[in-house]
């Protein structure tokens, strides 16, 4: 100011200068501190890292939820160590598990909807009919279901891995230790089982098997999925002078079987009943009395003392519940999980192709049941087999093992002549139709 | 501008802390770029009229004492949402509490399988169902494990009275169980509406505005209407913070069904 005139640019040339400095001093405080502002914000699409989803097919309501529950837990239970342990390729797995209710057609349409949703892979299914109808799906959309349930064979597929028992390492042993000295040397076998294609198959095997045996086939009976009233049947095996029964009824009716046995006094010592389908969640839902003396046939039982099998067990139970068990085919899943994950970890991606390809190598892994192999020609794995006499508690005491794991044939010669697999070369070679309903 | 809840989640991932600062910054940071900016525009309406600051401070004050109350009943809304959400879930713990004690009277093995669906269900609610809330996620497994749990309570035939009197009042439970579980579900996106963020934010702006109209020493201005703007700042945080009951700082957590899992676990 001179005289009280301002001249030009006296004053404001420092306040011009003041706030430049200021908004500058600004500027370069809020470029200091945003990274520290802004840690931990994310763009919210999603964390940092990208989930990869991954789809879980299992009955949690209806006739199989009884028996596909315990799949569905071990099965999150598994994804969540991996998670735990940095995921898979460094992405968490997020696991997805709708309720296809029991009904074939609602797996398709789950199916669906979890490739839709980008699902990777599916693990799930329980009866082969379920799992026959998933396959198509499976196969349009190349991606590959993991099934872990004993089945009976007579089937590949490019996008199925099949982790669960196929009849060579279940059904036909089964039979051959109930003829021998152990199995009690048995001469009548009556056959039971669900009215789907599982029972009919494994039975046709059976029956196969059984030509010129010193055991011979005495009936069949068939009961539909879910039902319950197993009177009738008892009463036909008590007329066929049977001295054995193998069961293939799977779900709740197995609650139903064992619940008329029990009410027809049958003595398990004279006429044992072995399972292909019974573990120990099946169990849960029967009275001991009803079973205890029977015997199932499995991979893997709760009981089998190793100390591997013991941390496995003790960490379901610490996750799930003190009273929760563990079983066949809960083992093949947690199994076929980490297989799935070694094939991923090996091709370095998550594509199924890539994967297919990963199997080659043969992969193995150190299950709670023992070691496992998938085989890369079938897609099928190696399996122990054992036979478990029910006790009192609803466990297994193992009464037969076999020395090694036997390596799957999901087509007997004895029952498909002609027919094989071999994912590695050409897939299937096709031998004449067989027609399983139809005369030994 | 949207105001759709799903378009701000992004901000929960923020530590509250740094979210606090985040807000103060963004108002304090418009109340003085806008000083600079804006200001001497605005004093060009009121320059040369008597007594402006007076008059200024006059509409200040009447407006603040609007938007006050307006901030002060959606702050009070803000929290009954969270409070209420909070209440159903505690309620929605309490019921499967009673029908665990419930299911515990029924014969085996039917008890046993019912007790192991219900802990199945509080620890899919803890495991999964949480973290999928706190994204916004409404989760819809935890339907299905209520629905294998009704599947197996319907399944079971009391063969005594005393098994329809305990029967009875489990199903009364598990219906108690499903009225809280639906009210915890439908309060994951609860949230004020959007035209109630138009309001506060408008209310803000003009606030700040009406400040820059005061006539005194630059930093004097700086320093009184960057402490206004900062305590906005700080009430919108709160009302953000709060928004939404499963999301934030501010919010639900599963403690009770956490409290209730573990009990179940050690029987």
């Amino acid at each position: 100011m001179e005289n009280g005139v301002r001249l030009v640019g006296e004053a404001v040339m420092p306040r011009r200068r003041a706030l430049a400095g200021g908004a500058a001093a600004t500027l370069a405080a809020a470029r200091l501190l945003a990274p520290a502002l802004f840690v931990g914000c994310t763009s919210g699409i999603g964390p940092r890292s990208r989930t990869v989803p991954v789809g879980l097919l299992h009955s949690q309501t209806g006739p199989l939820a009884i028996s596909a529950t315990g799949l569905r837990d071990i099965e999150l239970h598994a994804f969540e160590r991996i998670n735990e342990a940095g995921g898979i390729l460094g992405h968490p797995i997020e696991v997805r598990a709708p309720d296809p209710r029991s009904r074939p057609d609602l797996f398709v349409k789950r199916a669906r909807q979890l490739l839709d949703a980008g699902a990777v892979a599916l693990f799930g299914c329980w009866t082969s009919l379920a799992r026959k109808a998933v396959l198509p799906v499976m196969e349009e959309a190349r991606r590959l279901l993991f099934y872990s349930v004993q089945y009976e064979g007579n089937e590949s597929s490019p996008y199925c891995v099949y982790g669960g028992m196929v009849p060579n390492q279940q059904i036909v042993p089964a039979l051959d230790w109930l003829a021998s000295k152990d199995g009690g040397g048995r001469r009548k076998v009556f056959l039971v089982g669900s009215d789907y294609v599982f029972p009919r198959t494994a039975n046709f095997i059976a029956r196969k098997h059984l030509a010129g045996k010193e055991l011979k086939h005495v009936g069949t009976a068939y009961v539909p999925l879910g039902d319950r009233d197993f009177s009738a049947v008892v009463k036909r095996i008590r007329e066929s002078g049977a001295d054995c029964v193998l069961n293939t009824v799977n779900g709740d009716s197995n609650l139903g079987l064992f619940s008329a046995l029990a009410d027809a006094k049958v003595d398990p010592a004279k006429l044992p009943v072995v399972s292909t389908s019974i573990a120990e969640d099946e169990l849960r839902g029967l009275l001991p009395r009803q079973v205890q003396g029977h015997y199932a046939v499995s991979c893997y039982f709760q009981s089998l003392d190793t100390a591997a099998n013991r941390e496995w067990v003790a960490g379901f139970r610490r996750e799930f519940g003190f009273d929760r068990v563990t079983g066949d085919p809960m083992e093949p899943d947690w199994c076929l999980v980490h297989l799935w994950k070694q094939a991923v970890e090996r091709a370095g991606t998550f594509e199924t192709e890539a994967v297919r390809q990963a199997f080659r190598a043969g992969l193995e892994f150190a299950g709670p049941g023992g070691p496992v192999r998938l085989d890369p020609q079938t897609q099928h794995t190696s399996k122990f087999f054992r036979v478990g006499r029910i006790r009192a508690d609803r466990q297994f005491d193992i009464v037969h093992a076999s020395p090694a794991p036997l390596d799957p044939d999901p087509y007997p010669e004895v029952a498909f002549p002609g027919w094989s697999v071999d994912w590695t070369k050409e897939g299937v070679t096709r031998g004449p139709e067989v027609d399983i309903d139809g005369p030994v | 501008m949207s105001f759709a809840p799903q378009d701000w989640f992004w901000l929960y991932d923020i530590p509250t802390q740094q979210l606090a600062l985040g807000f103060v910054a963004v108002f304090v940071g418009f109340y003085w770029v806008g000083s600079i900016l804006v200001r001497p525009i605005l004093r060009q309406f009121i320059r040369h009229t008597a007594g402006a600051n007076d008059i200024v401070g006059y509409v200040l004050s009447c407006f603040c004492v609007f938007y006050g109350l307006l901030l002060g009943l959606i702050a009070v809304t803000a929290y009954q949402n969270v409070s209420g959400a909070g209440e159903n879930v505690t309620r929605e713990a309490a019921a499967l509490s009673a029908l665990y004690e419930d299911v515990s009277r029924y014969p085996e093995p039917h008890g046993q399988n019912l007790r192991w669906l219900l802990r199945d269900y509080t620890r899919y609610v803890i495991k999964y169902a949480w973290p999928l809330q706190r994204r916004g996620i409404i989760p819809e497994e935890g339907t299905i494990r209520a629905e294998a749990f009704h599947e197996k309570l319907l399944d079971f035939q009391p063969q005594s009275p005393a098994q329809e009197i305990v029967h009875a009042e489990a199903l009364r439970q598990f219906n108690n169980f499903l009225e809280y579980r639906r009210m915890r579900l439908l309060s994951v996106n609860s949230s004020l509406p959007a035209s109630m963020w138009y309001v506060m934010i408008l209310g803000a702006v003009l606030n700040i505005a009406i400040c820059w109209l005061f006539d005194m020493r630059f930093i004097t201005q700086l320093v009184l209407g960057g402490i206004l703007a900062a305590y906005l700042g700080t009430m919108m945080f709160l009302i953000f913070d709060m928004n939404q009951p499963f999301r934030g700082d501010v919010s639900i957590t599963p403690e009770a069904f956490q409290t209730l899992y573990r009990r179940m676990d050690e029987e």
